[in-house]
């Protein structure tokens, strides 16, 4: 990077954290520390479900999905402005009714005190372990392509936001969240600019979205149904929603940004608008993934886009083999130069034949360049076993520290740090909250004072701060960390909605048989897990209905009669 | 809060069903939108 990426660097990151300290500013207590004073406006709930949301990967990841996958990845989303509509409904009311905290305090007034503490115990075990993996996948991906030393990327990623979420909790995280997404909007923005901009001068948007589309990647809408693909309509309606429904419903780091709404209008308005713009946001997104990939139809890609590891191969015995290889794939990119230039020119002729013809000789060459490519892996897998060969997360930064001009460098790197801390800052706040309301003051000390409240909570902040920290000091080895944080979730997400699904919709069954019909649902998605029986994916699904179905089995046998909120 | 969830207008419609009819209706009108534009430029 240049001074002046470091300059822009730097300075946005200061400013966020002053920022944040600026907004912490003013007598607090625990209502103001977790809620916001429950003052906050729609816009800003919005910005803070958003900037929860989204983290360092979604504006890493999500070109690179598009760029070897295409758009279709949009479709995961379609299901979450129905989940916003359900929890308007349902979730919303009844959460502002009774005056809760958090979700789980819910849970008490509806079953028991078990019930809530072992769904708040559920969620802090999942949260504060993903919250660390979290920290540690962005850090990676960083410290591989701009030589940084882990531990210190990890240091920054995870540390600088505790500043002003210990000070300032859920109104500095809202507040923080929302100039955050500000400055991450605006540089998508002219990163997406500058991809198009930076294309041959006879190349404009219209003729690379053209390409791109012959190419398959503007493949947003997928309509055929098959079980083994991840990512088709109906998956994403249906998967999506449950989804959507568990993390906004019962993740309470999503549940604590609405609940700093002034009212439930203001709640209600915030999850909705979010139902209007995700969609369309990942769109964008995606978009520039799409745009990516033409740039690199035009200019030479790497063989493999995480270089670090690349550079690892060539010092060993496998190194003049891949030499090889990458000569052939140089050779097939500058074939590939060529023909896209054809292709784009029968385009713009509208000349239907030649731009078939043009097409199908660019997927052949693309197709044996993704043959070389294949080997070039291969050998990878064979040099170093443990190495990761998925450079997805890679693709897009790539092409930012390769490509865009000084300064603008910086302010993407700037971005990813920024989306990782909107995440992590509300995810820490969500653990406090939890531990302090759930655990400390209903198990352990109900009778202290208000300000000994916000001492606890501030100090707790602070320690899942550096718990999440060390984990993610600890998490470099587990490989796929996104997957890890999916596996995480899978084993705890699907019976925690669970036991929110029973609480909400069958008023009959009570706290016994839901508690445990819940431990028996956890230790069977437990075993499914290790025996490999299903893809972790199916998890949710079955951790859902298995609460369900053993409440139903139970509650027969248990005399304690159900309650009603 | 000042005022219970059943007393509270919504914003620019009279009650909420509009503003869930507007999400859904929204998310249909994406839907068609992709569509149209994977079919135009595949």
């Amino acid at each position: 990077m240049s001074s002046l990426d470091w300059v822009v660097l730097i300075a946005t990151l200061t400013i966020i954290i002053l920022y944040g300290i600026w907004k912490s500013r003013g007598k607090q207590s625990m209502e103001s520390y977790f809620l916001g004073n429950q003052s906050m406006p729609w816009y800003i709930v919005l910005l803070s479900i958003i900037g929860t949301q989204a983290s360092a990967i979604t504006f890493i990841s999500a070109p690179g999905q598009a760029y070897t996958d295409g758009m279709r990845f949009v479709q995961y989303y379609f299901g979450l402005p129905l989940a916003m509509v359900v929890l308007c409904i349902t979730f919303v009311p009844i959460f502002h009714k009774l005056k809760v905290y958090t979700a789980y305090e819910f849970l008490e007034k509806r079953f028991d005190l078990k019930t809530r503490t072992l769904t708040a115990s559920l969620f802090l075990i999942q949260r504060g372990l993903s919250t660390g993996i979290s920290i540690c996948a962005p850090s990676i991906i960083l410290s591989s392509l701009l030589g940084w030393n882990l531990y210190w990327t990890n240091m920054i990623m995870g540390g600088l936001l505790i500043i002003y979420t210990v000070a300032g909790g859920t109104r500095a995280v809202a507040y923080t969240q929302t100039l955050q997404l500000a400055i991450i909007f605006g540089g998508m923005f002219l990163a997406g600019w500058m991809v198009v901009h930076l294309l041959p001068a006879d190349i404009g948007f219209k003729q690379a979205l053209q390409v791109s589309g012959k190419m398959e990647k503007l493949n947003v809408i997928v309509t055929k149904f098959d079980w083994n693909d991840k990512y088709n309509i109906w998956s994403g309606l249906i998967g999506g929603f449950f989804l959507a429904l568990s993390y906004f419903g019962t993740d309470q780091s999503q549940v604590g940004r609405y609940l700093t709404a002034k009212s439930v209008k203001e709640s209600r308005m915030g999850l909705l608008m979010n139902g209007l713009v995700k969609v369309p946001m990942q769109f964008l997104i995606l978009l520039i993934g799409a745009m990516v990939f033409v740039f690199y139809l035009y200019f030479r890609a790497p063989i493999f886009f995480n270089e670090a590891q690349l550079a690892r191969v060539r010092n060993t015995a496998q190194g003049p083999a891949l030499a090889q290889l990458e000569s052939q794939y140089g050779q097939l990119a500058t074939q590939k130069q060529q023909q896209v230039k054809q292709l784009a020119a029968a385009l713009e002729q509208d000349d239907a034949a030649a731009a078939a013809t043009a097409k199908k000789v660019l997927k052949q060459t693309d197709e044996q360049a993704q043959a070389v490519r294949a080997e070039a892996l291969s050998l990878m897998k064979k040099a170093d076993p443990a190495a990761d060969t998925n450079d997805t997360n890679y693709i897009f930064l790539h092409f930012v520290v390769n490509n865009l001009p000084k300064g603008l460098v910086g302010l993407l790197i700037a971005i990813i740090f920024l989306a990782a801390w909107g995440s992590i800052a509300a995810a820490l706040n969500s653990l406090a909250s939890t531990t302090v309301i759930d655990i400390y003051q209903r198990l352990y000390n109900g009778n202290a004072t208000p300000e000994h409240y916000l001492r606890v909570s501030r100090l707790w902040s602070l320690i899942w701060g550096v718990f999440c920290i060390v984990v993610a000091q600890f998490a470099s080895g587990l490989g796929s960390l996104i997957e890890v944080v999916n596996v995480l979730g899978s084993w705890f997400y699907g019976v925690t909605l669970g036991i929110f699904m029973v609480a909400f919709y069958l008023k009959r069954l009570g706290g016994t048989a839901t508690f445990w019909g819940a431990i028996a649902a956890e230790a069977v998605v437990l075993a499914m897990y290790g025996t490999e029986q299903v893809s972790f994916l199916w998890l949710n699904a079955i951790g859902c209905v298995l609460v369900v179905v053993f409440a139903l089995m139970i509650q027969p046998f248990v005399k304690q009669k159900a309650t009603t909120v | 809060m000042a005022t219970g969830p059943e007393e509270e207008k919504p914003p620019l419609f009279p009650t909420w069903r509009y503003w869930y009819a507007l999400v859904i209706a929204w998310l249909v009108l994406l839907i068609v939108l992709f569509y149209l534009f994977t079919k135009t430029y595949s």
